[in-house]
Order: C-alpha cells, then structure tokens, then sequence
C-alpha cells in the first residue's frame, strides 16, 4: 500500500528571503518554526520567572529577613505565578501542539496558520507587556495570579503595573486561544490517509482534549480581565459583592481547566516516552482516549473547589466533581504502569523524566483529592499546603514531563542529539531540588504558614523548614542551569558543525513525526520520506513488527 | 474544635490511603526498574490492553470515589450542623491590615482592635464549652480568618457578612493569621484568639479586664 | 459514524459539560454561573457544527494539502496593533491613533497578500 504525499503549496509570489534570515523567522507560517519560536520563547521566561522563585527563596531561608522590601516580593510572586502560568507552562504546551500534532496525523502544515503566527505573537508582546510593569515607577502588579478585587482595583493597587498585567495577561491569553483552536482543528480536520481519530497518538488526543479546553474555558479569563478593567476605571463595582464573588467564579472558571491544559500534554509527552522507551505500544490505548476527554469534562466543573472558603459557593457540588476526577486519573495511571510492567526499559534521559513524573505528579494528584475534601481544604487553602500541592502537580509532574519532551523531541526538532551525560546530571539535580524545595511546604502550610508572606517570624517554628526547602532550591538552579548550559552548548556545536547528527528515528519511536527527517523539511513530508501507512496509532512500530514477522516467517520457510 | 477533629479524621484516612496508593505505585515502579530492564533480557509484552481488568479496576475507583464523596460531604455538613443552644455572637469586622473584634451581647458595646504592628494584636475572647458564632466582614479587601489551631478558615468579604460557629472545649490562647493576600502589611495581619471560662467571659464581657488587651493566658 | 467521530467529540465533550451543568442545578448555585457555563456549552456546540459542516466539505482523512502561506507579512504590523490597542488602555486612548494606522497597514498587506518567501 502506498500513500499519496501530501502536495503542496499555492505559487505565492512574495518577496524571496533566506530561510534562516530573521524575516523568514518572524513571518513564517511553518507549524515548525512557530512551534519553536513558542517554545523558545516560554523557556527563556521559563528562566526568568526562576530566578524571581530564587530569589523568593532567599528572602524565606531565615524569618524576618528583608533581602528585598516587602513591596518588591510580592510583585516577585505575582509575576513568578502569573508568568510561569499564563507564560511559559501554557504556551509551552500549546507550543509542543503547534509542533508535534501536524507531524503526527501526517500533515504537511497546521490549520489557520497565519492565526497561529498571530497568536505567539500576542503571546510573545503579552509577556513584554506584563515584564514592563517593573519598569514602572510603582513597579509590577502585586496581587497574586489571580488577582482579586476589591485588592486589584485601582484603589488598592494604584499604577500602571496593574494595568500592564491586565494588557499584557490579555493578549497572551488571546494568543493561547487562537493557538488552541489551530491545534484543535488541525488535529479534528488535517489528519492524513488512514489517520483514523481512533489512530491519532496519545499526544495529539491529549492535545485535542486540551484544546477543547483552551476554547472552553479560557474566554473567561478574558471576561474576568475585563471585569477587573471596568473595575480599575469604575472601583464602585468592586464595591458590590456580586462582582467580587463573580470575578472568583470567572477567574476559576478559567484556572481550574487551566491547570489541565498544563498537565495533559506533559501527561501525553510521558506516555509517548514511556512507550518507546518501554519498547511496546502504550498500554490501554482506547481507555485513555476516553479517560482524557472524561477528565477534561469534569475539569470544567471543578472550580469551585478554589472557592471553600469563600462560603459562597456550592461546596457539595465541586468536592463531589474534584473527587470523581480520580477515576479518569486512575485509569491514566493503569495505562502508564501497565506500559512499564510490560515493557523492556531503556533509561535514556527521556525516561528518567518519565519515570520521575509517575510517583511525584501522584503525590501532587493526592493532595488535590485533599484539597477537593472541603474539610480539609478549609484548613491548607491559602497556605504554603497549596504552594506545595500545585509546585508538585506543575513542577514534579508538568516540569519533568516538559523535560521528559525536550530530550525525546530534541534530536527531531533540531536535528542534533542532546548531551547524554548532562541530561542525567541535570535529572539527579532536579528530583533531588525539586523534593527538597516543595516537599517541606506541605508541612509549612499544615503548621500554619499562609501563602503570600514576605517574611515570618523566629517564634512561629518555620524557619528550619523554609531553610530546607531554600536549599532544594539552590539544587533547582544548579539543576535548570546544567539544562540550560546543555541546550546552549549542543546548539552552539550544531553551528559548528561538530555536534553529534540525529538519525531519523534515534529512539525506535512509534508516531509519524519519526518518519520524516530531523529535522523535518518545509512540508514535513517528502517523496523520500512519505507518510508510512497508517495503521495504528503506533504506525512506526506496526511497521518494525510487520518486518520482523517477515523476516521470521521467511527464514521459518526456508528450509 | 469540631473542626479540629473532623479535620483531624478526615485527613487521617485521606493521609492513609494517599500513602497506601503512592507505595502501591512506587512499587509497581520500582519492580519494572528492577525485573523489566533492557539489559536483563526482558521482552516488550505485546499486549496492547486488558479491558476486562481495567473495567474493574474503574468500578472499584468509582465505588471509592462515591464512598470519599458521600462520606467527606457528610463530615463537611457534621462540622456546619448549627447547635441548638443560642451561641455567643462575635462580630469580626477586617481591614488592611488588622482585626476588629465586636461583642453585640455585652451590656455596652464591646470591642477590640489594634494595629498588627509588633505586639499590638487584637485578641478575640471566647468562651470555652459553648457554641460562638462569628459574623465576619471586612472594610476594604477580602481577608480571610485563619486559626490554624482549630484547622479552619473562613474568607471576609466586604458588602457580605460570612458566618460559621466554633465551638473551644478548653482553656487557651492560640494565634490566628490573615490567609488572604491583602497588600502590603498581609504578613503581619495576626490576632490572639483566647478561650476563657463561661465566668471569666461574662467578667470579661460587664467591662472587667478579665481576657482581653495582652495578658498572657494558659 | 466513524466518519464523524472527530464531530462526535466535540459535540459530545460538548455535551458531558451541559449534564455536568444539569448536576449543579440540582445543588443550585448563583444565576451568573449558569450564564457563564451555559454561554460555554452553546460555544462548544456551535464549535461542533462548524467541525461538522467542514468534514461535510471534505473528506475526513486528506490525501492533498492546501497549505496557505500568503500574506503572513500582515502578522506582525497586525500583532503590534493589537498591543497598541492593550496599551491605549493603560496610557490612554490616543494610542489608538497609532494603533489604527498599524492595523490598516495590517489590512493592506493582507489583502496584496504580502509574504516573505523561503527560498
């Protein structure tokens, strides 16, 4: 069976420039290159929004330390919160969709792609917008991620930085809805021949579902924006507290979902991971589809759990959705457990990440069944109990799957493979900060300690905890800056000429983005590189079997 | 400490069954390192699903998942049942940045603030064995009353008065915080709460200086 | 059915929300949340016809590609409007004459279909 490859481009006749020029950069509608630019971008802020955690950390090591005013950390939080959120984990993720899903249902571009284009750069300004508000003479905003009023209006918060952070969250988000919709759509309606929505890979479902989410759920955020922007102009609104609870009801609308848009592409990057590495095909593939989409319905009517303590929302209701959430999440589990109990392990870099991912994303997972217990929420909410439970869900789980993905897709993307030796360097650095840093808060907050303080004092017992968990995060730095010294210097070497060249398919990868050549040309497929036939949702590797069986049942005839 | 208590049991069973769940995978983790490595000769399964299997695994999650729900929800409406007795009003009123404390009940208004700077925090007096009602709003942003010793916080909310009973069995005085970031001065939004025996409460409330300002308690 | 079975999700996914939604009635909750997530179960099903009414064009699984790249130069003059007009927010509404110009611009390349061209 031979498949058609996919042709090709109307005559357009614009203006020729070099492909690695910078206007070939800024105006391209390859999937690839947007994919990269979002990428790219998010991971520069990624250590830019680090270095504000870092220096949070320094201030908590000892009580009653003011290494910065108190006015500087808590715009340091916000920014931390608001930027590792709105702009690095989000747009990371639809990034790897803009990239990956094309490749994968064996199509030759993306859905609206100039749209596309438009959205990183929203993303990309929106993040320059929110950052200018240092410059500021008040300086940043200061009111926390999700920012509510009354305390975010402009009585409370006066300056420009709160009208920046409303700007700048504004567009970003914008540019994540436009994305989502072209990865969404790319992946409903670009699918090539034989590509079956039952044989999409893991990854590109994951996508789908959490597409589905960013249409959902994210004009809200849109919506609370624009409640707090009447509000800053008009501050009697905030006077009433149908707006204040309304805007909580807005914002979550939007935060809960937000926090599943963070989590199932790194969830997918891992079972991708986990199967190749496992040598076999993912295990309960149909159970997972399934299981996605289900969680990805209950995260819309999760909300509220963030509201417990607000005593204006319907708590019965939203701890009866937050726990169900485990079924969906269990049978995740059940499939990447059974992938590994079946499999045969190879401990590349990208599977230590993806092994990491599975015990401490459950950690994270488990005391969110605590915290959707309004009974005990009502205790850790608002307490480092939370910062502990969200930095595991998003930096134990999201943050390994996200280097899980970087090491996997690496030798694809750029056509180099990543230095081996760092990778496991930085991966014995980053499990060890990473559970020293958030491990401790868990207690913190069960002690007492509320979020969102700049200091503390000697006698309330925190300081050797919060010590402790400073010191992780000096392995944390120590770990980010091995990874980010790696990807420099394997870059720099690709640009020399000296770096080790990435075959096809270094890894024996199952989906159609191993097919083609990395890293991928203009159209992704070529004559020489056709879409292998689709024929599951592991084609690479029905058709390494297909070989082996031919190779068996031959020597098997001969005599 | 009704709160302190259910608390104490739910998030007991919930810690028991988190740490039950989170060895359970650890294990199954720590065997595929161990038996299913490429190097010690291990073959891939080619086993793509075992529906059959996952269909119970999902009804036992699910009957779980209905036993956590139905038995928390019910704990939840323990912890809210109103008592029968009239309880004490406390009126908490919160501002940025720190606590009024309002006793409508005393023969002439009663009430304490402070400024939660260095050692002046208000402190709210309580009677110990019965049932305190506290109405809480705030003046400006939305606050919110933390005690971690009794394991519950309520937020305040200006225009809307948010109200939950507690009820103190013993003599004490513990250190309640702000859990809602309100501005500047949140980190330092601290109060007493003092439990005081019915006598020294009524002594407390006719004007005597029985357990309010800083004395020192139990 | 197979054939719609990308219709299918976003219709049904559509649809886990409104009986997610039905639920919550029956606990009862404030009027605006029923707007907000009824207005999103509408949007969801409205994305859902339009999946529909594109695999009732074409075919659910393509062979040929159209890939458009035509005026992508239009983007970034476009992108930069847009900030203009976020920032008229925050420093005031003469912004917008600098933005409107921007946003024409915009316009015009895209309708010439301006584009760089890799080569």
């Amino acid at each position: 069976m031979t498949v058609a490859p996919p042709t090709a481009k109307e005559g357009t006749g614009g203006r020729p420039v070099p492909p690695s020029g910078w206007l070939a950069w800024v105006t391209s509608t390859d999937h690839k290159r947007i994919g990269v630019l979002t990428i790219a971008t998010s991971l520069v802020l990624f250590l830019v929004m680090g270095t504000f955690a870092l220096t949070m950390r320094a201030q908590l090591a000892q009580p009653e330390q003011h290494l910065v005013s108190t006015e500087l950390y808590n715009q340091l939080f916000t920014i931390h919160g608001s930027g590792m959120i709105y702009m690095v984990v989000t747009p990371f993720a639809i990034g790897m969709g803009v990239y990956l899903v094309p490749l994968q249902i064996g199509a030759p571009g993306i859905a609206i792609p100039r749209l596309t284009l438009l959205g990183y750069w929203l993303y990309a300004l929106g993040a320059l917008v929110m950052l200018a508000g240092f410059a500021t003479p008040g300086g940043a905003h200061a009111d926390g991620w999700f920012s509510y009023p009354p305390m975010a209006d402009s009585v409370h918060s006066p300056g420009a930085g709160s009208d920046l952070w409303i700007a700048g969250v504004f567009l970003a988000t914008t540019g994540t809805i436009v994305m989502g919709w072209a990865v969404l759509w790319t992946g409903l309606r670009k699918r090539t021949h034989g590509m079956t929505m039952l044989r999409l890979p893991v990854f590109s479902w994951s996508m789908i579902a959490t597409c589905l989410m960013v249409i959902g759920a994210f004009p809200a955020l849109l919506a609370a924006l624009g409640l707090l922007a009447v509000g800053r102009a008009n501050p009697a609104i905030f006077e009433a507290n149908v707006w204040n609870i309304g805007y909580q009801h807005l914002f979550w609308f939007y935060g809960h979902p937000v926090v599943y848009v963070m989590f199932f592409p790194y969830l997918a990057a891992v079972s991708e991971v986990l199967a190749v590495f496992s040598g076999r095909r993912f295990f309960g593939y149909r159970g997972t589809v399934l299981s996605l989409l289900v969680f990805a319905g209950l995260s819309m009517s999760v909300w509220g759990h963030h509201m417990f303590a607000t005593g204006q929302a319907t708590n019965d209701y939203y701890s009866l959705t937050s726990i169900a959430l485990l079924v969906p999440a269990g049978v995740e589990y059940f499939a990447m457990i059974g992938t590994i109990l079946g499999g045969r392990l190879r401990l590349g870099p990208p599977m230590l990440f993806a092994l990491a991912f599975i015990p401490q994303f459950l950690i994270g997972g488990l005391t969110g069944i605590m915290l959707g217990t309004p009974v005990i929420d009502y205790h850790v909410t608002d307490s480092y109990f939370v910062v502990a439970h969200l930095h595991y869900v998003l930096f134990a789980g999201s943050a390994f799957g996200l280097f899980a993905a970087v090491y996997f897709w690496f030798p694809k993307v750029t056509g180099v493979m990543l230095g081996d030796r760092a990778g496991r360097l930085h991966f014995w650095l980053l499990v060890i900060g990473t559970n020293v840093t958030f491990l401790p808060m868990f207690a913190l907050g069960y002690l007492g300690m509320p979020r969102r303080v700049s200091a503390y004092a000697s006698f309330e017992g925190f300081g050797w905890l919060n010590l402790l968990s400073s010191v992780g995060a000096a392995f944390l730095a120590a770990s980010v800056l091995v990874f980010a010294v790696n990807v420099l210097w394997t870059l720099r070497r690709r640009t020399l000429g000296s770096a080790e060249r990435a075959p096809d398919d270094p890894w024996g990868g199952h989906t159609l983005e191993w097919a083609t050549t990395s890293p991928p040309p203009r159209l992704n497929f070529t004559p020489d590189h056709p879409v292998p036939p689709v024929t599951s949702f592991a084609p690479l590797l029905d058709q390494r079997q297909r070989r082996e069986e031919g190779a068996a049942a031959g020597d098997g005839s001969r005599p | 400490m009704i709160q302190r208590h259910i608390f104490g049991h739910v998030f007991a069973l919930e810690a028991l069954i988190a740490a039950g769940v989170f060895v359970v995978v650890l294990a199954l983790l720590v065997y595929a390192l161990l038996r299913r490595r490429a190097g010690r000769q291990a073959t891939a399964s080619r086993r793509t699903e075992r529906p059959r299997l996952e269909a119970y695994y999902v009804a036992v999650l699910t009957a779980f998942g209905v036993f956590l729900v139905a038995w928390t929800a019910w704990q939840n409406h323990r912890e809210h049942h109103t008592a029968e007795r009239p309880p004490v009003r406390v009126d908490v009123s919160s501002f940025q940045w720190c606590w009024t404390f309002s006793y409508p009940q005393a023969p002439q208004r009663r009430s304490a603030s402070g400024t939660c700077r260095g050692d002046d925090l208000p402190t709210l007096v309580v009677p110990t064995g019965r049932p305190v009602k506290l109405r809480l709003t705030s003046r400006d942003v939305i606050h919110s009353l933390w005690v971690p010793e009794l394991r519950y916080k309520m937020d305040a909310f200006p225009d809307h008065v948010n109200s939950f009973t507690l009820t103190l069995d013993r003599e004490g005085r513990w250190m309640g915080k702000c859990a809602e970031f309100c501005g500047l001065r949140h980190h330092t939004m601290h109060f007493w709460i003092k439990a005081v025996s019915p006598e020294e409460y009524h002594r407390f409330l006719q004007g005597q200086q029985g357990g309010g300002g800083q004395g020192a308690a139990a | 059915m197979k054939r719609h079975l990308s219709v299918l999700v976003v219709a049904g996914w559509g649809l886990l929300n409104g009986v997610l939604l039905a639920v919550l009635a029956v606990y009862g909750e404030s009027a605006m949340v029923f707007w907000l997530w009824g207005g999103v179960v509408v949007l969801l099903e409205l994305a859902a016809v339009a999946v529909l009414a594109s695999s009732r064009l074409g075919p659910d699984q393509h062979v040929r590609y159209r890939v458009p790249d035509r005026a992508a130069g239009a983007v970034v003059p476009a992108a930069f409007g847009f900030l203009l007009v976020a920032l008229a927010f925050v420093y005031g509404a003469w912004l917008l004459a600098l933005a409107g110009p921007l946003l024409l611009v915009a316009v015009a390349l895209a309708v010439r279909g301006t584009t760089a061209r890799e080569e």
